[in-house]
């Protein structure tokens, strides 16, 4: 029978809340998306936390937080441990975009959630697969095919199609219809009829303006704010939507020969940009194309300046610019500091383009009318100086004597235990407080290695006397000899590698080196934090830039996919019970809202059977060709194949085949008939109710009709009328051949 | 409507035939078959056509570097794949697009469509032949990119139910190996490919399924490479040692390529030895420059080391390399890097650097790669004492001259462990000059020998290659006819749906859920003027159909009489009868016959003069049928006789086979002969039997 298909939402359901699914294929475990939103909060990932070590593959379908937030966290804490899968796009941004986040909130808090060795350790295990790229999964998931395709909204989206036994399970979440600056919008084809459709309802009821509309809406707003002198700022994400408001900019800019400056002000933005600029195979026809044809490449940024710390943006020129800077929550980062700045003069203009997340500061600012003045907590990083600096460093200074007591009392257990010649490491190198600071771990080895002379000087019980080290070089012999390892011997290739590896070690690629070296630091510092109330004098708007198609779109290309099931996420209550209710109406009879943690099975009780065409039964059927189908009638008797583990259907030979009822098969619309009938010299016209007049007596109607496909009966009633006379049969003829008979 | 509501089965029978021609797979290389160049694979297989390559032979011009395009019509191919922009792979896909009667598809990828339309303009500008003699001009080009589609590495296209896909195939950027699934058989068509990863490309990829034939190439024969490091070290001890010295040194290469390969390696090499450093390099070519931003956007064509490297700064921004648009700006005052195209030194910057240069013994002149028979360069490396300068005097040949082959394509030790480890059963060889791929195929022959299924073949071009395929077809039935399987012995009756090569039966009723297609009823109604009593109509149509009922209609109460379950007949007014019925062949004769029968009572013609049919008796009938059916299997069989126990005997040629009227059994020792009979047999007795009315 079918294949077994359960969905249980982990997070984001009947509400706005980051995007977190369980979608069990024949008890394979697909974790889809793994989200967390802008205030980290741990509560929201329990669900996730009771599954994660159950789940046998991630699909991660944007670069966002909202989709990929918890990843590693989930991969650190949580026990997630399962091979992950994405765009290279979504990877790559994905990475820039938490390390964004990390920065952001590092500079501002003592953020422990996750580190940046977790980020980099999560993305990791990621396994990078193309558009449309059938991956082939194997182990526990022999037989399941994953495939990517493209789905818009953020670059290297995606929609997931999970096949197996050739039943698709299609997971859909913001996607956009739209073509864009920089992307293609989904393509509805590539999905038709599959057995199951998870799909979100967050735009069921928004409507969205015509685009032209609200692009030049956006950019007087802009340039009337420049030219009354003020400031604009832009809250956006790090890698995501900010790309297609930075193109529309430079165009704009391009255009109008306009000399306000404009920056893009994140943590990581000039890698962001650098990774986009190689990232047009991922990107809308028309940017392939002027690259190809003009060697032009879109991102090539002419007007828009990338920054990456909020210095540079101090020490601009004076004089009205736009920033772009991240986070588009204003809960932290860089636009969270430039809004508290600029908030208070009337002349500015905070340009939300996107929903804020539930709870934010930018959702409270959303709000109609907007409040006068809202609290926010500024904080710093300061360095710690005077009496808080030398607790610190006794601080410390305890905190690594414990650790190398610890570490040289289990050296030497260890080396008690095993005392192999294999044992060569050096227990003063030992240093698990500075992995990632180079510059640091020199000094403090030093230190620690004073400390162990000077003050550690406890020897441990088992040790003989204190000493330098040394390590007996232990040599093995056997009845040849000293025993020779050949490797010893073999002459090094020349490493080619060895730029790379000293450039390339860590995925992380160049983070802005100030930025980090800033945050990294491991200067002793801490949290300096003040309430502050703002006043709130700028104007705020807010405008639809989040590339998701809106409510009509949506309903219509659920129509078009035409699931046999269908699965509703992530979108506000209200929203979810529309859909819900118009999609049971129109679209199929099978609609599951289900709640967090509830499971839903939505395994097809489609039946089917595999069978052998003999070769014999196949040389007689005679096709007819319907668009890309071709269709035949057979009667035939099951058999068995040669190897008596298949059916086999062979012609009817025994006896003559049992009549049939005959079947038309075609999709009659009235307007081509008519248009038809025309041609071959008839008069015809519509007369009242959708009937079709034939010349002067025939009329035709099309009645019941099932105006959604798949919808109730797709079967189509169609009367003809009309009194004995030649026109009727003429007319009846032209009819048929709309149609192939079987 | 003139078809009948037999099964399509019964209209076209043939004998069953072993094998049937969509079953043979067919390849002809119109170019690069036993030969070098002008890449050019023509595959047919189940009346879906694919090229592959569509290249020129550099060492023609005009119409005789074409492939064989004589040998095909272009109109029937679906699909076209570009491997990579080399000049013998692409370079007549503008003359096939634009001069043709080609309209597929063409596919490749991003690198190589962006490469392709600099490398072709350059091309057009720069060859020297007469107007007549062009193949094409930039305006077709420039054509020829709206047609063209892009593929990425591992995505899956269809086209017409061609499936396909590509792999990574190390030559240059961008190229690929593509594999193209036609209902299940596979076919890999490598192009040029390396399984070595050099310094920006991955090597080639080894696909995850076995094709039934690998199209592979076969350039360097059972030639074996020396390793990278040897090569890579070679090159830059001449270089260093050459310009220690206060020498120049020439590197003559194809503008693209490799040649971005070896940029990539002196800059290295520069920025690793300070003391090298004040010394320039050069590169002399306007095209390459321009080339250069495609090799800087489409990193991620390129291997993981690159990747790794572009997190900090893109490698294709070099450091210590200076473009040289002409010759003219360049200022020979001592030790320097100079690499200039062409790479066979015949005309241009490098043959005039070459002239420049050749006498000073303390110059270098590295050759980087596979050259040409007939060119300069490969005079070069045989090291003679004089050669003749452009302006045709002679000079002495002092430099040193050194060949150290950097060029990507598999040697012998690479295709016999790729192809050992694709194990393809069929293994066809193309592009490789004669002799070197005869004996490619000898050794990989006595490789494969242990197996003793793999075929190696060798087309020359136009030759073609032929392969059977017995693809079994599979089918799924889904829906309502398959809530149940059914044991063996049992019919399955219902339509069979094929999309691309994928096979579906359903009932009719589920045609719309499981296709995009939908069913239709067709309700007729149609008005007849009769004046005559109703029961007449009646009495006329009992005599002619076993079955008449009549009712009453529910809504208007006036009599009703349904025909043969299928017509309806209503007595609409005192002037009018109508009848309605469900479109279907059957009803539709009926419903014929009905009107005929009431225009024949109202035009009160001579009475049909009806014969007591209905008291004749079931045996007369049977007997009749009998007569009917002896007379024409006669006329079909010609010696048919009666045997005893009343079963007819015919035999033709020899074979005798019996029937048996009763139930259709035939007992023949031959096949033919009794499928034939009991065909024919079957198509007698549904003429001659009275049409039983239909249950449904």
């Amino acid at each position: 029978m079918g294949t077994s298909v359960q969905v249980t939402p982990l997070c984001g359901v009947y509400n706005e809340n980051p995007l977190s699914y369980l979608v069990s294929i024949d008890n394979f475990n697909f974790l889809v998306d793994c989200g967390w939103n802008d205030h980290f909060d741990p509560s929201l990932l329990e669900p996730l936390s009771r599954v994660a070590s159950k789940i046998d593959a991630v699909l991660l379908s944007y670069p966002d937080t909202l989709h990929l937030g918890a990843l590693p966290y989930a991969m650190n804490h949580l026990g997630l441990s399962a091979p992950i899968y994405s765009t290279e796009p979504v990877f790559r941004l994905g990475l820039l975009t938490m390390y964004d986040q990390y920065l952001s909130r590092k500079a501002v808090s003592d953020f422990d959630l996750f580190t940046l060795d977790d980020v980099d350790s999560a993305f990791l295990s990621i396994t990078r697969l193309t558009y449309s790229q059938n991956h082939h999964l194997s182990g526990k998931g022999e037989g399941i095919v994953i495939a990517p395709h493209v789905a818009g909204h953020l670059l290297g989206g995606t929609v997931w199609k999970i096949t197996k036994d050739g039943e698709d399970v299609i997971y859909a979440v913001d996607f956009n219809h739209r073509k864009e600056r920089h992307l293609n919008g989904i393509v509805a084809e590539s999905f038709v009829r599959p057995a199951v459709l998870i799909t979100e309802a967050y735009n069921a009821l928004s409507n969205q303006p015509p685009r032209q509309k609200r692009d030049r809406e956006f950019l007087d707003g802009i340039v009337r704010t420049l030219e009354g002198g003020g400031n604009v700022l832009l809250p956006v994400d790090t890698a995501g939507r900010a790309l297609e408001l930075i193109l529309i900019l430079e165009e704009f800019w391009a255009q109008r020969n306009l000399g306000y400056d404009i920056f893009f002000l994140t943590y990581v933005a000039s890698s962001t940009i650098d990774y986009v600029k190689s990232f047009l195979e991922w990107m809308g026809d028309s940017i392939a194309k002027s690259f190809e044809t003009s060697r032009n490449n879109a991102f090539q940024l002419k007007r828009v300046k990338l920054l990456i710390n909020k210095m540079d943006l101090d020490n601009a020129p004076i004089g009205p610019k736009v920033v772009l800077a991240s986070m588009a929550s204003l809960e932290a980062g860089f636009s969270h500091d430039i809004f508290v700045e600029w908030a208070s003069d009337v002349r500015n203009l905070v340009l939300f383009t996107e929903r804020g997340q539930f709870g934010t500061l930018a959702r409270m600012l959303q709000a109609d009318p907007p409040p006068k003045a809202v609290k926010v907590t500024m904080s710093k990083r300061v360095p710690l100086v005077g009496d808080e600096l030398v607790a610190y460093e006794e601080e410390q200074k305890r905190l690594k004597k414990e650790e190398e007591l610890k570490a040289s009392l289990l050296k030497q257990e260890e080396s008690r235990a095993s005392h192999g010649p294999d044992n060569t490491n050096d227990p003063m190198v030992i240093d698990t407080t500075n992995s990632h600071a180079p510059p640091d771990v020199a000094g403090s080895r030093g230190g620690g290695y004073r400390d162990i002379l000077i003050d550690g000087f406890v020897p441990p019980s088992t040790s003989v006397a204190p000493m330098f080290p040394f390590y007996e070089n232990n040599t093995e012999w056997d009845d040849f000899g000293e025993v020779v390892n050949p490797d010893d011997y073999v002459i090094k290739e020349e490493d080619m590698n060895q730029t790379a590896l000293h450039v390339g070690g860590d995925i992380d690629g160049k983070l802005d080196e100030a930025a980090a070296s800033f945050i990294l630091d491991t200067k002793p510092s801490k949290v300096v934090s003040n309430e502050l109330t703002v006043q709130v004098k700028c104007s705020l708007i807010y405008m639809d830039f989040e590339g998701r198609s809106d409510g009509r779109s949506i309903k219509s290309i659920i129509a078009r996919v035409a699931p046999l099931k269908l699965v509703l996420v992530h979108g506000s209550a209200e929203a979810t019970e529309h859909l819900k209710q118009h999609c049971l109406n129109h679209v199929c009879a099978h609609v599951y809202a289900p709640q967090i943690e509830e499971t839903v099975d939505v395994t097809s009780d489609l039946c089917a059977y595999k069978v052998q065409l003999s070769e014999q039964l196949m040389s007689n059927v005679l096709f007819k060709k319907l668009g890309e189908y071709e269709v035949a009638w057979i009667d035939a008797v099951a058999g068995k194949t040669e190897n008596h583990d298949m059916l086999t259907l062979l012609p009817t030979v025994s006896k003559p085949p049992p009549p049939h009822k005959s079947v038309l098969v075609g999709d009659l619309k009235m307007a081509d008939l008519k248009q038809f009938l025309a041609s071959k010299g008839v008069q015809v016209e519509f007369a009242g109710g959708g009937a079709l007049r034939c010349g002067e007596y025939v009329t035709l109607r099309k009645v019941g009709v099932a105006s959604q496909k798949g919808g109730g009966s797709g079967i189509q009633q169609i009367v003809i009328e009309g009194p004995l006379c030649e026109d009727y049969y003429k007319i009846r003829e032209y009819l048929y051949s709309q149609f192939y008979l079987l | 409507m003139a078809s009948t509501a037999q099964p399509a089965s019964s209209l076209k029978r043939r004998d069953v035939p072993v094998t049937r021609e969509g079953d043979q797979l067919t390849i002809i290389p119109l170019g690069a078959g036993s030969e070098v160049g002008r890449s050019c694979c023509y595959m047919t297989f189940k009346g879906k056509t694919v090229l592959f390559d569509c290249g020129i032979h550099p060492a023609y011009s005009g119409m005789s570097a074409l492939p064989y395009f004589d040998e095909i019509d272009p109109s029937t191919i679906d699909v076209l794949l570009i491997t990579h922009f080399h000049l013998d792979h692409a370079a007549s896909l503008p003359y096939f697009l634009e001069k043709t009667t080609f309209r597929g598809k063409v596919y490749m990828t991003h690198p190589t469509k962006a490469i392709y339309k600099l490398l072709l303009t350059d091309y057009v500008k720069v060859s020297k032949v007469s107007i007549e003699d062009m193949l094409f001009d930039e305006q077709d080009i420039n054509n020829s990119m709206d047609r063209i589609e892009v593929i990425d590495y591992h995505q899956t296209k269809e086209v017409n139910g061609i499936k396909f896909w590509c792999y990574t195939a190390g030559h240059v950027l961008g190229a690929a190996m593509f594999m193209v699934d036609i209902a299940g058989v596979r076919v890999l068509y490598t192009g040029d490919y390396s399984r070595e990863e050099d310094r920006h490309l991955q090597a080639a990829e080894m696909p995850e399924f076995s094709p039934d034939i690998c199209i592979i190439e076969s350039t360097y024969g059972v030639q074996l490479h020396q390793p990278r490091h040897v090569r890579e070290k070679r090159f830059t001890d001449v270089i260093h040692s050459t310009v220690s010295q206060g020498g120049r040194v020439l590197i003559p290469a194809f503008a693209l390529g490799r040649a971005q390969e070896l940029l990539l390696i002196l800059d290295e090499y520069w920025s690793t030895h300070k003391e090298l450093q004040n010394i320039p390099i050069y590169y002399a070519s306007p095209l390459a420059r321009k080339c250069m931003s495609v090799y800087q956007t489409y990193i991620l064509a390129m291997n993981e080391r690159i990747r790794n490297q572009f997190a900090h700064s893109n490698p294709f921004q070099f450091k210590f390399i200076q473009n040289l648009n002409s010759i003219d700006d360049f200022n020979d005052t001592g030790p320097c890097v100079v690499m200039a195209s062409p790479g066979g030194l015949q005309s241009g910057l490098s043959r005039q650097l070459f002239d420049m240069w050749c006498a000073d013994k303390k110059n270098s002149c590295v050759i980087p790669g596979y050259v040409v028979e007939g060119t300069l360069a490969k005079t070069i490396i045989n090291e003679p004492k004089e050669v003749t300068l452009m302006n045709g005097l002679m000079a002495p040949l002092n430099m040193q001259v050194h060949y150290i082959s950097f060029s990507a394509h598999a040697d012998y030790a690479q295709t016999s462990a790729f192809l050992k480890e694709l194990r393809p059963p069929n293994i066809v060889l193309v592009h490789g000059e004669a002799n070197e791929m005869g004996r490619l195929k000898q050794k990989l022959i006595t490789e494969f020998a242990a197996d003793g299924n793999t075929k190696v073949l060798t087309p020359k071009n136009c030759q073609s290659v032929e392969m059977m395929f017995n693809s079994e077809k599979m089918a799924k039935t889904i829906g309502k006819l398959a809530e149940k399987t059914p044991e063996v012995g049992e019919t399955v009756s219902g339509i069979l749906v094929k999309k691309g090569f994928t096979y579906q039966i359903m009932a009719p009723e589920d045609l719309h859920v499981f296709s995009q297609l939908s069913t239709a009823n067709i309700t007729q109604r149609i008005t007849i003027p009769f004046s005559g009593a109703f029961g007449v109509i009646k009495h006329r149509l009992e005599q002619i159909y076993e079955s008449v009922e009549s009712g009453t209609d529910e809504d208007s109460g006036v009599p009703t009489l349904l025909v043969h379950k299928l017509v309806t007949v209503k007595q609409d007014s005192e002037k009018h009868i109508s009848m309605h019925w469900a479109a279907d062949p059957v009803s539709d004769m009926v419903s014929d016959s009905v009107v005929a029968l009431v225009l024949n009572i109202s035009r009160e013609l001579p009475k049909v003069v009806i014969e007591s049919e209905a008291s004749k008796t079931e045996e007369e009938n049977e007997k009749r049928a009998e007569k009917v059916v002896y007379a024409l299997l006669v006329s079909m069989f010609g010696d048919v006789k009666r045997d005893e126990n009343g079963k007819l005997v015919i035999s033709v040629d020899g074979n005798v086979a019996k029937l048996d009227k009763q139930n259709g059994d035939v007992e023949s020792e031959h096949e033919g002969l009794k499928e034939k009979v009991r065909t024919a047999f079957r198509r007698i007795q549904t003429a001659v039997k009275p049409i039983p009315p239909f249950a449904s």
